[in-house]
């Protein structure tokens, strides 16, 4: 142990390296229901080469490598080591914005920076970054990217990927390279900038898309050391609007028509408890507003950016009050017990401590898939009457409906709030978290980023991708060191 | 080396009699001249290798089991649909061509807006099927006849398009392939039988095997269907069109509009284009019309909307003096289609169209305001339907420079590239002389903007030896002013590491001794490890780019 301590020390210093009881139980477990595991040791990496030199090092050793770039706490059972013996890379210190560049709307960043950090830098050049919905404060941007968490704004996907563009990744066999059209220049950023080249483009370099092979991936095939994004022109003119519906099929359709349109610039739908625990500050407040929230809300944001904005702004709300009225809804600027432009700043923007999650009761199971907007009626059904057989409060269950990739699919997400103080509770939203993952997985719930048993639920219905997966694997981690037991069958 | 009786009885009992050839005529119509078809690596006048058998296979079951015949036989294979492309044809005597033209099915999911498309669903008929429910689909800049299939899930499949919609890789979603070996991989949500909406995942996206910047060329199995995102087409359910062929316009409502845009500068030029990437108003941009050449621009688009109109129109129409002019007011130009949602939103567009030509010192051109040629040019663009008018000058063209990068970048060099194709065209009679700059392609390769796709036009006669060796002449002397500047490799030599100037593949050595010397090597060192393990028998050809890991001493 102590000499692998030294090697270890060999590579990141002394100060990288720790094994203290609280480091090491900082990481043994998290917030899902991931079984714990306490890892041998936590290596705090500055550099690039720090991490090429540690999966070489892996894979001479044949140690198991978890990467890690958010803060804690953690929610999706992924950063929790499945092996004993595995060691912890910790990349949430490399924290440089490496470049951001206004003519090309490009920011290239490192793995610890969090949304807070980079939209106020972006800011200053007169832009931001698309938002997952109010990330937790410690979130990595680039593990968010790279997990494709799903955008508010779908019409900004050109892609289900975006807006993620190039990386630098060690590979799991410890060979560096950068993907996209940055794999097609030099190894080297500032060469590559001082050739005009913004490494705008994801794909290839070649015949092959190397940044695909890293999206969901739960860390299972590289480390990714930078990450380049496209960024956005910061709203002169922002206003938000609610659209309350007491059924989810008529918010549905709203959705699909303004899409359809492409206007908007952010738009997602909640049911009342979910938009309840993002606008509560407490356990009584998110009480208090579930009762007086409709059933479900769609949330649309507009915006006007350079050019005029207002003019923009103007001509989008008119047309979009007239589609909701239309699906005989009303685009309004408030409902009852909120404002939408206070839905706006909590939405948009990362979320105070603790996660908005946790207000409900503390803690808290997500179930999330993709499917298409006009099936999430019936998984909603088949969860609520899985939740009433467990005895589990389906008040309670917060729904939230994010349509992606220009809206020809959506993200749906469950969320099970639950005390985990209380033993019973725990163990039935653990029960539930299974059964209605397989219940909805029977039904077709496609779980395209297979975190925890969703990838034993997803793989197993697909021979050809399974086997397709375990070749790519083979390549790009042949002695299978990073993040082993993740993605398995 | 022709197929045994025995193994040519094999493949006819997948398909049937009617539909497998050894007939010598129709094998010599399987042979590719690049000279006819833009595949920017010369040397134009090569002859592809006659395939050993023509097979046009209906389904993906007779797709599969003609590949794993290929893998017990050891021979070669390569699939193609619509055959605008050099890449298309196979590069070994050992090999068959698939024709895919028996299986074009199209099935539109309107509210989702996703079409599944087997290849030979060309872009014109997705397209008509599409705007009959309001959506619209990305044709790439080959045009509509080309197969939607063949540039996903073969080449790169950017167009006009491409700005509002993404380019052919951005709408794929999932998708049905044979791959090499004869196993059937049908990616993301579609192979866990969800549906065909998401093509990414479980986890990482084994669809990344089958394209990444680009398609895998043939090389990597057959398409047999794909899924693609389809656009919102807030027109009519077919375009209505008025006229004379071959200059048909469209006739469509006020929430259309068709502008050339126009700037005194090439630095104007570049801060409107990157203002139109941000603004998200365009519908469609393509500088189209600058393909004939500068100097000719105006005079060839007469002509073109005139029924009787012939190229030999041309000399007197260069001297009419208005037309003179107005082929002057528009030497840095870009075709823009604004398409609103609703009054309102045209309203707008056209609001900030004129703000961005306000602030670079932007006009449009009155010429191109003339009612008729707006609709001609509208229907050409949102159709491209034309794509014969590439060939006309000469019988031939080759797209070369290819500056298609950052608009700054290439927009400071584009006179210099201009000056040097005139001079060249000026000097030597090889190459059609239309005025140095004639450089066409899209406001952008990608979704909501970035690069540009940028090509000069070199029209050139295939049918005449010194027509070619100058065109090629021409393109060695532009790749080395491209050298030069850092420009990188000249889009006229862009596909030249994929087959010998003999028309076959390259081998492993050849390919080895290319790519060890790129910037990253391991790309091409990943590709290998790629293709070793999805085809293992290497039936795909060289258009897959590989490098042997142990030259750059890897395991
Ligand atoms: C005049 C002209 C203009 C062009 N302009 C552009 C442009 O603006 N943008 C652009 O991106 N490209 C352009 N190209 C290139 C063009 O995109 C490619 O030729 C493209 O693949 C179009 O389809 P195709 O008819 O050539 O297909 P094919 O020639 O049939 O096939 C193209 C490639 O796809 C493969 N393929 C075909 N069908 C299948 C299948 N079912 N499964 C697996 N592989 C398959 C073939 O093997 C071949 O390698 C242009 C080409 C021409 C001739
Ligand atoms: C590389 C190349 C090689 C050529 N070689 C020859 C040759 O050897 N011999 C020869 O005679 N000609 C040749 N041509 C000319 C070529 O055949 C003609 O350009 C073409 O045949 C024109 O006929 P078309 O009307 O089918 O054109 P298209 O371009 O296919 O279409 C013309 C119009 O019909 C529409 N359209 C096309 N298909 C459909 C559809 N399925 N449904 C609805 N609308 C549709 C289009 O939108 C367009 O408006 C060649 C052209 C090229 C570019």
């Amino acid at each position: 142990m102590n000499a692998t301590l030294n090697q270890l020390a060999g590579i990141v210093g002394q100060a990288g390296v720790s094994t203290t009881p609280e480091s090491l139980a900082a990481y043994a477990s998290d917030s899902s229901f991931a079984t714990p595991m306490k890892p041998a040791a936590v290596v705090k990496v500055q550099s690039a080469e720090q991490v090429e030199a540690l999966v070489k090092w892996a894979n001479q050793t044949q140690t198991p490598l978890v990467p890690v770039s958010s803060g804690a706490p953690h929610y999706k059972g992924d950063t929790v080591a499945e092996m004993p013996g595995s060691v912890i890379v910790d990349l949430s210190g490399m924290k440089k914005i490496l470049n951001i560049n206004r003519q090309q709307r490009m920011a290239v960043v490192e793995p610890g920076v969090t949304y807070g950090e980079l939209q106020a830098a972006l800011a200053k050049e007169g832009m931001c970054l698309s938002m997952p919905l109010a990330p937790r404060a410690t979130k990595s941007v680039a593990a968010s990217v790279l997990d494709l968490e799903p955008r508010l704004n779908a019409l900004h996907q050109w892609n289900y990927t975006e807006p993620l563009r190039c990386t630098e990744v060690t590979w799991g066999d410890g060979n560096r390279m950068f993907t996209g059209e940055a794999g097609a220049g030099p190894r080297d950023l500032e060469k590559q900038w001082a050739a005009q080249k913004w490494q705008v483009s994801p794909t290839g370099p070649n015949m092959l898309d190397f940044y695909r092979l890293l999206t969901a991936s739960q860390g299972t095939m590289g480390i990714v050391t930078w990450v380049s994004l496209r960024c956005e022109l910061l709203p002169q003119v922002e206003r938000t609007y609610l659209v309350p519906a007491a059924k989810l099929e008529d918010v549905n359709e709203f959705a699909y028509k303004t899409l359809r349109v492409r206007f908007s610039d952010g738009l997602f739908v909640m049911n009342g408890a979910a938009l309840a625990s993002l606008m509560g500050g407490n356990a009584e407040e998110v009480k208090t507003l579930k009762a007086e929230l409709p059933t479900y809300v769609a949330v649309v944001n507009v915006v006007g950016r350079e050019l005029l904005p207002e003019e923009r702004v103007q001509a989008q709300e008119q047309d979009i009050a007239e589609i909701a009225q239309a699906c005989g809804l009303q685009l309004l600027p408030s409902v009852p017990g909120l404002r939408a432009e206070q839905v706006r700043a909590k939405a948009f923007e990362p979320s105070q401590v603790p996660f908005w999650k946790e207000t409900a009761k503390g803690a808290f199971q997500d179930i999330f898939f993709t499917t298409t907007l006009n099936r999430t009626p019936e998984f909603i059904e088949a969860v609520q009457k899985q939740a009433i057989a467990a005895g589990y409060p389906v008040e309670d269950i917060g729904v939230y409906i994010q349509p992606i990739n220009m809206g020809v699919g959506c993200h749906c997400e469950f969320t099970l709030p639950y005390n985990a103080a209380c033993a019973k509770e725990s163990a039935r939203a653990k029960k539930l978290f299974v059964d209605i993952s397989e219940t909805i997985s029977s039904m077709g719930a496609y779980f395209s980023r297979p975190h925890g048993i969703w990838a034993r639920l997803q793989l197993n219905k697909d021979a050809q991708s399974t086997i397709a997966l375990k070749k790519v694997k083979g390549i790009f981690d042949p002695n299978g060191i990073l993040n082993p037991g993740k993605l398995s069958v | 080396m022709a197929l045994t009786a025995e193994i040519y009885q094999a493949f006819e009992d997948v398909v049937g009699q009617r539909n497998i050839s050894q007939d010598k005529g129709v094998l010599e119509s399987y042979r590719c001249i690049t000279s006819q078809s833009s595949a920017h690596y010369g040397p134009f006048d090569h002859k592809t290798p006659l395939p050993q058998a023509v097979i046009m296979p209906g389904s993906t079951e007779e797709v599969q089991k003609i590949i794993k015949l290929c893998n017990k036989y050891k021979i070669q294979f390569k699939a193609s649909t619509t055959f605008w492309s050099a890449m298309g044809f196979i590069g070994s005597e050992n090999a068959i061509q698939l024709d895919m033209r028996r299986m074009k099915g199209i099935e539109i999911d309107e509210k989702n807006m996703i079409a599944v498309v087997e290849p030979y669903a060309i872009g014109a008929v997705v397209q008509v099927e599409a705007m009959k429910v309001g959506l619209n689909c990305n044709i790439p800049g080959v045009g509509c006849s080309s197969s939607v299939v063949a540039s996903t899930a073969g080449w790169v499949g950017f167009g006009p398009t491409s700005i509002s919609m993404g380019v052919a890789g951005e709408n794929m979603l999932g998708a049905e392939w044979v791959l090499p070996d004869g196993e059937v991989l049908r990616t993301g949500s579609l192979g866990a039988g969800a549906g065909w909406f998401n093509g990414e995942g479980p986890g990482p996206s084994t669809r990344s095997v089958l394209r990444g910047f680009q398609g895998t060329t043939g090389t990597m199995g057959v398409c047999t269907k794909v899924a693609i995102r389809l656009h919102p087409w807030p027109g009519p359910t077919c375009i209505p069109t008025r006229g004379q062929t071959p200059a048909y316009k469209a006739s469509l409502p006020d929430n259309f509009k068709c502008y050339t845009l126009c700037y005194p500068s090439w630095e104007a030029w570049a801060k409107g284009a990157a203002m139109l990437h941000e603004a998200e108003i365009v519908y469609l941009g393509h500088r189209q019309f600058n393909m004939f050449g500068r100097d000719i621009k105006a005079a060839m688009l007469r002509i073109l909307n005139d029924p009787n109109g012939q190229l030999a129109d041309l000399e007197p129409l260069l001297q009419d003096p208005e037309l003179k002019k107005q082929n002057e007011l528009m030497k840095m130009d870009i075709q823009v289609v604004l398409a609103g949602m609703t009054a309102r939103d045209i309203a707008y567009k056209e609001k900030v169209l004129d703000r961005i030509l306000e602030l670079c010192g932007g006009w449009k051109s009155e010429m191109m305001l003339e009612k008729d040629m707006q609709d001609y040019v509208l229907l050409y663009l949102l159709r491209l339907g034309h794509k014969n008018l590439n060939y006309t000058l000469c019988g031939s063209y080759e797209g070369n420079y290819g500056l298609s990068s950052n608009v700054f970048v290439a927009t400071a060099v584009i006179e210099e590239a201009s000056e040097l194709k005139d001079k060249w065209a000026k000097t030597h009679t090889t190459i059609a002389d239309t005025g140095g700059d004639s450089d066409m392609g899209s406001l952008s390769i990608i979704g909501g903007g970035g690069a540009m796709g940028w090509e000069f036009f070199v029209n050139f006669d295939a049918y005449d030896k010194a027509s070619i060796q100058g065109t090629n002449d021409f393109i060695d002397e532009t790749q080395k002013w491209m050298t030069s500047k850092g420009l990188g490799v000249d889009m006229g030599r862009w596909n030249q590491d994929i087959r010998r100037k003999d028309g076959l593949n390259f081998t492993q050595e050849e390919h080895d001794a290319m790519y060890v010397n790129a910037a990253q090597p391991l790309v091409f060192a990943y590709q290998w490890k790629v293709r070793e393990a999805v085809n293992p028998n290497h039936l795909g050809g060289s258009y897959y780019r590989t490098l042997t890991p142990s030259k750059i001493g890897l395991a």
